[in-house]
């Protein structure tokens, strides 16, 4: 069981490593704004293929080797642990190792070639844009929340028939192996430690939707469909993935409620269900959203290019711009979104919730 | 409409601003009782500061073009009946000074003015016939 669930967040992280330089938007190449006239360079394409081609290679040998001292060298769960957890590091450092390279090289030869250098930099925007956004408003988040209230209401009526033990952890085998001791906070903190990651969608929701819908001078019907498709897409995976932690939790918190509700069988099968379906929607995710507006052509206007934004990607990977209002900016290596470090109400955001989660646990 | 501006130029971005939407206006891009997008989301669009916008838009309401309403945003007010003593009127005659100026020092003649003048309005106009 181990081993499956290993192998498969592995395989799937070497799948997603691989195809980045592939998904990404063509001007942003390892980190680096690449004006669009350059954009079909030989040169650029060899340092993809060569990122990919190593990413590629390094995680299949890891693959393998892991496969066959999985199945035939019979380690134990904590063995595999391990060895599992270590090969999922390798992967990553491989590739951030391979990304520092190919960005170093990037930016050499944008200087070298001196791309871009003579030719005016504009920022465009469309007035009608933000009308066509298709973000799910706010309320659908509250859906999930409701049923999560439910949830509390419910263990509140039961608590008389509720055991002395809580579990606050599941094995792999899907049966609980850490207790806590009854009372009335510590049997609702599985769905309040829920609530708080529910309401940490719904904020992520809005301030996506606040922050700012980037356009391209060059390619500007690609890039609007490729951000209308990226917000649309996330604001669905992420309701998805409240209602999914949702039902696991509420499913969690049924079955310490009513001790043998759910056969071994259901307790092993629905959080492997659950991962699945987490990384099944997250590489559907990257490949539609990665793959939108790249056969579209650029509007080619001569004398203009967009805004090299490269001072404000430290490393190409961490975005300072105090200027901008935007919380979340679109990944320039990876799909999805990464934080505007300059603003202090996105530290707020991601680390409110993880303080609120680990205040909940030290309190129980 | 698109709007686009150069953050390096000389022109301050707000100056570039007022003066996309105000051609957007006259070329008929934006329509009249429309309402421009918030502070927020525009600086955001544009990765500008809030109060770049925010000083177009002031500017934008205090020549009269539009009308900010809190909670609502920023409506495009029809045109107003200028007088000669309306102070729109006085706006921008005190506008076309300096450039009419130049343009006479330069060595144009007042009919290659008039005849600039009207290619001009016939520019921003031709948008607005189409539709």
């Amino acid at each position: 069981m181990v081993f499956t669930i290993l192998f498969l967040v592995t395989l799937f992280l070497a799948i997603m490593e691989t195809a980045i330089p592939y998904l990404i938007k063509r001007t942003v190449v390892f980190g680096v704004t690449i004006p669009e006239q350059h954009t079909r360079e030989a040169k650029l394409a060899g340092y993809k293929k060569g990122y990919s081609l190593i990413v590629l290679c390094f995680s299949l040998v890891a693959l393998l080797v892991f496969a066959v001292w999985g199945i035939q060298g019979n380690p134990s769960e904590d063995q595999l642990f391990l060895v599992g957890t270590a090969i999922l590091f390798a992967i990553m450092l491989v590739s951030l190792a391979c990304y520092i390279y190919f960005h170093a090289k990037t930016t050499q030869l944008k200087r070298q070639e001196k791309w871009g250098e003579d030719v005016k930099q504009v920022q465009v925007t469309d007035l009608s844009v933000r009308s066509q956004d298709e973000m799910l408003p706010w309320y659908m988040y509250l859906f999930p929340m409701l049923v999560t209230l439910g949830v509390i209401v419910y263990t509140a009526i039961q608590y008389p028939a509720l055991p002395e033990q809580i579990p606050t952890h599941w094995g792999p085998s899907g049966q609980p192996d850490a207790f806590t001791t009854k009372s009335p906070i510590s049997v609702i903190s599985l769905p309040l430690i829920l609530l708080v990651m529910q309401g940490m969608f719904l904020m992520i929701n809005e301030t996506t939707k606040r922050s700012g819908i980037k356009l391209s001078a060059t390619s500007t019907e690609a890039s609007r469909i490729r951000q209308l498709t990226l917000r649309k897409y996330s604001s669905w995976f992420m309701l998805l993935i409240s209602l999914l932690m949702t039902m696991l939790f509420s499913f969690l918190q049924l079955s310490t409620i009513h001790e043998g509700l759910f056969g071994e069988g259901m307790m092993l099968l629905f959080p492997l269900v659950f991962l699945l379906v987490i990384l099944g929607g997250t590489l559907v995710f990257a490949f539609k959203v990665g793959r939108t507006g790249k056969d579209m052509g650029a509007n080619l206007v001569e004398g203009i290019r967009d805004i090299d934004e490269d001072q404000y990607w430290k490393g190409g990977l961490f975005y300072f711009n105090k200027n901008d209002p935007s919380i979340f900016v679109e990944k320039r290596f990876g799909v999805g979104w990464t934080l505007n470090f300059a603003n202090p109400k996105g530290y707020l955001l991601v680390l409110g919730p993880i303080i609120a989660i680990l205040v909940l646990s030290f309190l129980i | 409409m698109i709007i686009q501006i150069e953050p390096q130029s000389d022109i301050p971005i707000y100056t570039q601003l007022t003066n996309r939407i105000i051609e957007g206006i006259a070329r008929g891009e934006i329509k009249r009782g429309d309402s421009l997008p918030s502070v927020r989301s525009l600086a955001g669009d544009l990765g500008v500061n809030m109060h770049t916008v925010n000083k177009s838009y002031h500017e934008l309401e205090k020549r009269g073009i539009i009308r900010i309403v809190p909670k609502s945003g920023a409506m495009i007010q029809p045109p107003m009946v200028t007088t000669q003593e309306s102070p729109q009127y006085l706006h921008i005659n005190d506008e076309l000074k300096p450039v009419i100026a130049e343009a006479l020092v330069l060595g144009m003649k007042a009919e290659q003015i008039e005849e600039l003048v009207s290619l001009v309005i016939q520019d921003l106009k031709r948008m607005s016939n189409i539709e």
